[in-house]
């Protein structure tokens, strides 16, 4: 949540390119199932750039131009919106992102083990890409599995009561 | 007294009623043959106004944070005009400490779904969105799965058992936050909702008069929600027997804390867990008969009763009796979430006081200049503390940078600022000793003392 600058809020990239993100066919599919939902167009604001965002790993400028257009906002307004979420990444990420929860029951059982050896392994410190573009470890604030600390989210999926071994494994299990 | 039979958690086995490895997802049939829907049926059977009834006279109270009573709030609802009226379920579960809704979700979402079902009617509301946060991938999944069967079975829908609400069928939609804890304060949910950022609203007017989308809104938190089944099928009198009632010829004036709750327990404890107990369970009555002690049989040193904005309470406080009293006999916040993070002898309060505090700097949402500024200075002198780089005259800064900022001083839009407030000066207050001893001794010089004489 972001009123300070970071990454994910970066300036955003400007390149244009012919093909739209935002496909007719996922126009189509909103219009019919999204929209419907809600009294106002701008209300489907999340849900259309989780969709972009699940789809194309980020939300480039482009994007956001196009979600506006759609929703009858200016791009200002869908990209006040985007730039307040962890959630939306406006500058590309690795394949998987790796958030491990920093708060406070993950402090107490010993996140900072599981971050030094994930730094360790893929050879990236917190913020950063590896150069193959697989791998991108963040940390995250609470991830609501406190019981079963330390976890860490990687991608979509959530892995708890993590250990420097296990973090290993799960690690090399990734296709 | 502890609870006899298992209520949320009835088809959730957890200790001491049953073993957690028999977790699984409750489906429809599953939830209907084992009394699911029992109390949205007989809610049907009555007047919508006679089930706010019932509901005010259980004196349920929040189980989102702020313990509100339920029935009291959905009496603030203005009367219907035709046109839409909305129910936003809170579901956004953010602060650190709490992961009880999750377990709802992940094992029981018909609970959910129930409650939904029996608050629209009552209040008359057609349209809710369950605000999930970004974070939970999998617990929208199995939600949007359960609301799905639920349309199916006509719980919602066209032709739905509610009937018609406000001229409209009643819908029920999953709507994902994208990481953001300020979501969680009701206004910022509808904010985001919106399609805008999460920026708490100023109140009045409250929502129940003008919230999602500028007409009237009812938010509650899944807990609460997920406890009006149970409530309708077995009656006001059986939920407020249970739990904690007011003192021996307390008026009904004083507020009470009735009904079994959920306590997710984390940090140095042998067995972590999300725990149903009746309100008013001692802290060390969950560590040690829930949580099989503590870990490594260390020793307790303080406990956040309720998820961090609460504060916390010393060594000397095991005992804390976790009920909506607990803020003004234990000098803490209050229950909160009851996400009790438990912590042992060799816990650096300074460390905790730090992450705390960097919590809330970074999930504040900027509006108000002393939560922004405040949580951020108040993280850096904290920094510096553990750093061995501060001085006596930090700790008293902290003191007046915590004390000033919250809107019970009235100084910020909205509760994350008390959070802050109460977090930093309850560690700091109760183990001054240990932040002493890790800063230099600076003498004091006020400004207003120079130059006067
Ligand atoms: C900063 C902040 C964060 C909050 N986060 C949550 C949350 O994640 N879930 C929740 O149910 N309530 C949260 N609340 C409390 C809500 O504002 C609101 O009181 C609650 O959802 C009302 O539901 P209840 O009466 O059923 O508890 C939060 C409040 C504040 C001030
Ligand atoms: S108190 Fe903090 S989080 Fe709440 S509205 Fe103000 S700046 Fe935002
Ligand atoms: S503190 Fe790490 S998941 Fe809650």
């Amino acid at each position: 949540m972001a009123w300070t600058m970071k990454n994910s809020a970066g300036a955003p990239a400007q390149e244009q390119r012919a093909e739209p993100y935002l496909t007719d066919e996922m126009k189509k599919e909103f219009e019919a199932n999204l929209l419907p939902r809600y009294p106002t167009r701008r209300a489907a604001t999340l849900p259309v750039l989780h969709a972009l965002e699940d789809k194309y790993g980020w939300l480039p400028y482009q994007a956001l131009e196009e979600t506006a257009q759609f929703l009858g906002l200016t791009a200002s307004e869908v990209g006040d919106t985007a730039s307040f979420y962890e959630m939306f990444h406006l500058q590309p990420k690795g394949q998987y992102l790796i958030q491990v929860c920093q708060s406070i029951s993950c402090e107490l059982t010993g996140h900072e083990g599981i971050i030094g050896a994930i730094e360790k392994k893929l050879g990236i410190g917190l913020g950063e890409t590896t150069k193959d573009g697989k791998f991108t470890l963040t940390h995250a604030e609470c991830l609501g599995s406190c019981g079963s600390g330390p976890c860490c989210l990687i991608n979509d999926k959530l892995y708890e009561n993590l250990t420097t071994a296990n973090i290993d494994q799960i690690l090399d299990a990734l296709p | 007294m502890a609870l006899s039979e298992p209520v949320l958690t009835k088809r959730i086995p957890t200790p001491p009623f049953g073993d957690p490895r028999n977790r699984h997802l409750v489906g429809y049939d599953e939830y209907v043959n084992t009394g699911g829907y029992a109390g949205l049926k007989k809610a049907l059977a009555m007047d919508p106004k006679a089930v706010v009834g019932v509901v005010k006279a259980s004196e349920l109270r929040g189980r989102g944070g702020a313990g509100f009573p339920a029935g009291l709030k959905w009496g603030f609802l203005p009367p219907e005009d035709g046109r839409q009226r909305f129910l936003t379920v809170n579901a956004d579960e953010s602060e650190p400490g709490t992961f009880k809704d999750r377990l709802l979700i992940d094992f029981d979402p018909h609970l959910v779904c129930e409650g939904i079902a029996i608050c629209m009617h009552a209040c008359r509301l057609d349209t809710a969105y369950v605000y999930i946060r970004g974070e939970y991938h999998a617990q929208a999944r199995t939600l949007q799965k359960a609301i799905d069967e639920a349309y199916a079975q006509k719980v919602f829908g066209e032709g739905s058992i509610l009937g018609q609400i406000n001229g409209r069928w009643p819908q029920c939609y999953v709507h994902r936050g994208a990481g953001a804890y300020i979501c969680g304060e009701e206004t910022g949910l509808l904010e985001s909702l919106e399609g805008k950022r999460g920026w708490p609203r100023i109140k009045p007017p409250f929502p129940a008069v003008a919230g999602a989308f500028g007409r009237p809104t009812i938010i509650n938190n899944v807990e609460t929600l997920a406890m009006c089944g149970p409530i309708l099928d077995r009656g006001a009198d059986w939920f407020k027997s249970l739990g904690k009632g007011r003192p021996a010829g307390a008026p009904p004036t004083v507020p009470a804390s009735f009904g079994p709750k959920l306590f997710g327990v984390s940090g140095h404890v042998n067995r972590p867990g999300v725990y149903e107990e009746n309100l008013g369970v001692k802290i060390s009555t969950l560590i040690n008969d829930y949580c099989g002690g503590m870990r490594g049989g260390k020793k307790f040193k303080a406990a956040v009763p309720g998820g961090i904005s609460m504060g916390v309470v010393g060594p000397d406080e095991i005992d804390a009796e976790l009920d909506f009293d607990i803020g003004k006999k234990h000098n803490c916040l209050g229950l909160g979430t009851a996400g009790v993070i438990v912590m042992d002898e060799d816990t650096d309060m300074v460390a905790v006081a730090r992450n705390i505090a960097r919590f809330f700097s970074h999930e504040s949402c900027g509006q108000c200049t002393p939560c922004r500024e405040g949580s951020a200075w108040i993280y850096k002198i904290l920094c510096r503390i553990e750093a061995g780089q501060g001085t006596t005259r930090d700790l008293d800064l902290l003191l007046e940078l915590a004390g000033s900022m919250g809107a019970m001083p009235g100084t910020t839009i909205c509760g994350l600022a008390d959070g802050t407030n109460w977090a930093v000066r309850t560690i700091l207050n109760k183990f001054w000793g240990e932040f002493e001893k890790r800063v230099t001794a600076e003498r004091y010089v006020s400004l207003n003392v120079v130059g006067v004489r």
